[in-house]
């Protein structure tokens, strides 16, 4: 079984800062890292992998910047079997609609896959539409916010969130599965991996004219327009002094809120 | 000149990071109490690989070097200074001792398992009456045919009652003196004759083991002499070498955390009707801290870096565990005035600190040895001999 894992770098969201007063978005400290919701789906893989079939690759597949390379290599560390960067400045402008046609193109370059999983949503945009679009263009199944997971036979049986409750479908391969990143809390990497993953294993990079792609499909359908903040918090009521009596004004001040929100 | 840390150190350090928040920091008050090892995280560290940092991935190890070393030892240090000294005396002494001078089919036997973290290993070298005259031993070891036979006691050895295997140094001349009357041995602890005497009570590091290792008529085949017969205590001393800028690695992190925590008082704790950190007696003692870690950090990088591309270090790793503990006592000193009379609180982390710190300034050799250490290697250039 061959499983695609689209994975994403983020900037970290402990190094930022959101200033509503001011409308912007504060960078502290500019690092990257791999996306958790990836993560989970990194995770996912490797458990289909481990509990069933052995001789499945699980293929990590993220398009980015050149320092995207950092999260693949991640990937690797904790234990996909290969890595490929998608990174071409034609790339830069792209939005959803370019970001599923440089996947669906770096799929097909792979000959296609069993399986392909990806976060419900990423850290950064939350946007959530690269794992529904992606199996679109490919004409493959799609299962959505999925918690548990399990393939025999050239069948997936997924147990996906439904209403209160959860269902569990199955479905033919190939298919696009989009995981739930609390479903899957991902390993550490080993020690060992981390040190071949950038000294002994390598991630190529594929641009546009290697997924044989024309600059005219690279062009997005939606622009930047700019970006705008809801109010800043109010403040809520400060108490202080002693604490079991500031437990119980807490508790007062709690009771008036509901009742005045009934 | 380039004093980045390459990116697999970077990855190392944020996957070990996150394991000593996840799965170090939320026992380190829980087996200081207890005083009990925590052999849960041993197992954990040793499935990610980090109970063999430092050594080759063909004897089972991660590849890490020094430097990979050296940053686990620090971010151990920075939440669980007992969890560091189980660690560090199974890595930095006791399996380094196999690596550097153990045969291929010693490494094969005994390394192996121990970078893999199947088995713990002890380095038994301190006795009643040899502790910084470490050359004083009194244990012997006897040839039998194809076996010696040692006899004595260890004391103050970390893992002595948790471990599988320990590397002994005893007596094989006693009319050779320490430069080839004594030899290193590999003793597996169950071998017959082989049992744990007293456990210490210490002040701190509580959630490491201290025993007095007994040896009596244990029978060692010949093939686990370590090193050259007779040159056991240089086997010792290059160990401890080495050992030592780990140690400092794990005052850093022990610094560091002294830091981190006396900044957040500081921020929070309001007197006169401002944060503390606002008054320069309190901001002074913070700045200081921060220069101090940070010329420790450098230092402490520079040796691993040293012993990684195979220079001359024994002058700097001494410096590493002397400046280290120094600096630890002191920044752990300071972050405990600054959180006043909570700081001496058991509730807070800040007392387990002071307590786990200050026997960094007295094990793997006192400070007052490495600065003889430092001293015979600045005066043996010009012929001038410092005694011990």
């Amino acid at each position: 079984m061959k499983i695609v894992v689209l994975i994403k770098q983020i900037l970290d969201p402990r190094g930022i800062t959101v200033r509503r007063d001011k409308e912007r978005v504060f960078i502290n400290r500019e690092e990257y890292i791999l996306d958790p919701g990836s993560k989970a789906a990194i995770e996912a893989a490797l458990r289909l992998k481990e509990s069933g079939d052995s001789t499945a690759t699980v293929i990590a597949l993220s398009m980015g910047q050149p320092q995207a390379d950092d999260a693949l290599r991640e990937a690797l560390a904790m234990g996909c079997d290969a890595a490929y960067l998608l990174s071409d400045r034609a790339f830069q402008e792209a939005d959803v609609t370019v970001t599923t046609r440089v996947l669906a193109a770096a799929v097909e370059k792979l000959d296609g896959a069993d399986l392909i999983l990806c976060g419900r949503e990423s850290g950064d945009t939350g946007a959530g539409q690269i794992g529904p679009r992606l199996a679109e263009a490919l004409g493959y199944a799609q299962v959505t916010d999925v918690y548990a997971l399990t393939a025999q036979d050239g069948r997936l049986q997924a147990t996906r969130r439904w209403g209160e409750g959860y269902a569990t479908v199955e479905t033919m391969l190939p298919a696009v599965i989009t995981i739930a990143p609390a479903a899957f809390p991902p390993r550490y990497p080993h020690g060992a991996r981390i040190m071949n993953a950038y000294r002994e294993w390598s991630v190529p990079v594929w641009g546009a004219s290697d997924l044989g792609l024309e600059e005219a499909s690279l062009t997005p359908l939606l622009a930047f327009r700019g970006e705008s903040f809801p109010p800043p918090l109010e403040v809520g009521e400060k108490f202080r002094g002693d604490p079991a009596r500031v437990a119980q004004d807490v508790i007062m001040a709690l009771k008036q809120q509901l009742i005045s929100n009934i | 000149m380039d004093f980045s840390f390459p990116k697999e150190y970077q990855l190392f350090r944020r996957m070990v990071r996150e394991f000593c928040e996840s799965e170090v920091r939320p026992l380190a008050r829980v087996i200081d109490r207890e005083h009990r090892v925590p052999h849960e995280t041993i197992k954990k560290a040793a499935e990610l690989g980090l109970m063999g940092v430092p050594f080759p991935q063909k004897y089972g190890g991660m590849g890490g070097g020094e430097i990979g070393y050296c940053i686990l030892a620090e971010e151990l240090g920075r939440v669980c200074s007992s969890t560091a000294t189980v660690i560090g005396a199974h890595i930095g002494i006791a399996a380094m001792a196999i690596y550097l001078d153990g045969t291929e089919a010693q490494k094969q036997k005994y390394l192996v398992p121990l970078a893999q973290g199947k088995a713990i290993g002890a380095f038994g070298l301190t006795e009643a009456q040899a502790g910084s005259d470490a050359a004083a031993i009194k244990t012997t070891a006897v040839r039998d045919g194809n076996h010696f036979v040692i006899n004595g006691a260890k004391v103050f050895i970390t893992n002595g009652d948790i471990a599988d295997i320990i590397v002994v140094m005893a007596v094989t001349d006693p009319s050779l003196g320490a430069y080839g009357g004594i030899t290193a041995f590999i003793v597996e602890t169950d071998t017959p004759g082989f049992s744990i005497g007293s456990l210490e009570n210490k002040m701190g590091i509580r959630g490491s083991s201290t025993a007095e290792c007994v040896f009596q008529d244990v029978r060692v085949p010949k093939e686990n002499v370590l090193g050259q017969f007779g040159a056991g205590f240089l086997t010792f001393m290059k160990s401890l070498d080495i050992g030592r800028a780990s140690l400092g690695a794990a005052c850093l992190g022990g610094a560091q955390a002294a830091l981190e925590s006396a900044m957040q008082w500081a921020r929070a704790r309001e007197q006169f009707g401002v944060p503390v950190a606002t008054k320069q007696s309190v901001y002074f003692m913070i700045a200081d801290m921060a220069v101090e870690i940070e010329a420790l950090r450098s230092l402490i990088y520079r040796t691993a870096w040293m012993i990684d591309t195979g220079q001359p270090h024994i002058m700097e790793a001494a410096a590493c565990k002397l400046f280290g503990s120094e600096v630890a006592h002191r920044c752990i000193n300071k972050a405990l005035q600054i959180h006043g009379a909570l700081g001496y609180s058991r509730d807070y982390e800040i007392e387990r600190g002071w307590r786990d710190q200050r026997i960094t300034e007295i094990y793997e050799g006192t400070n007052e040895i490495q600065r003889i250490v430092i001293a015979s290697n600045l005066f043996r250039p010009y012929g001038l001999r410092i005694p011990t």
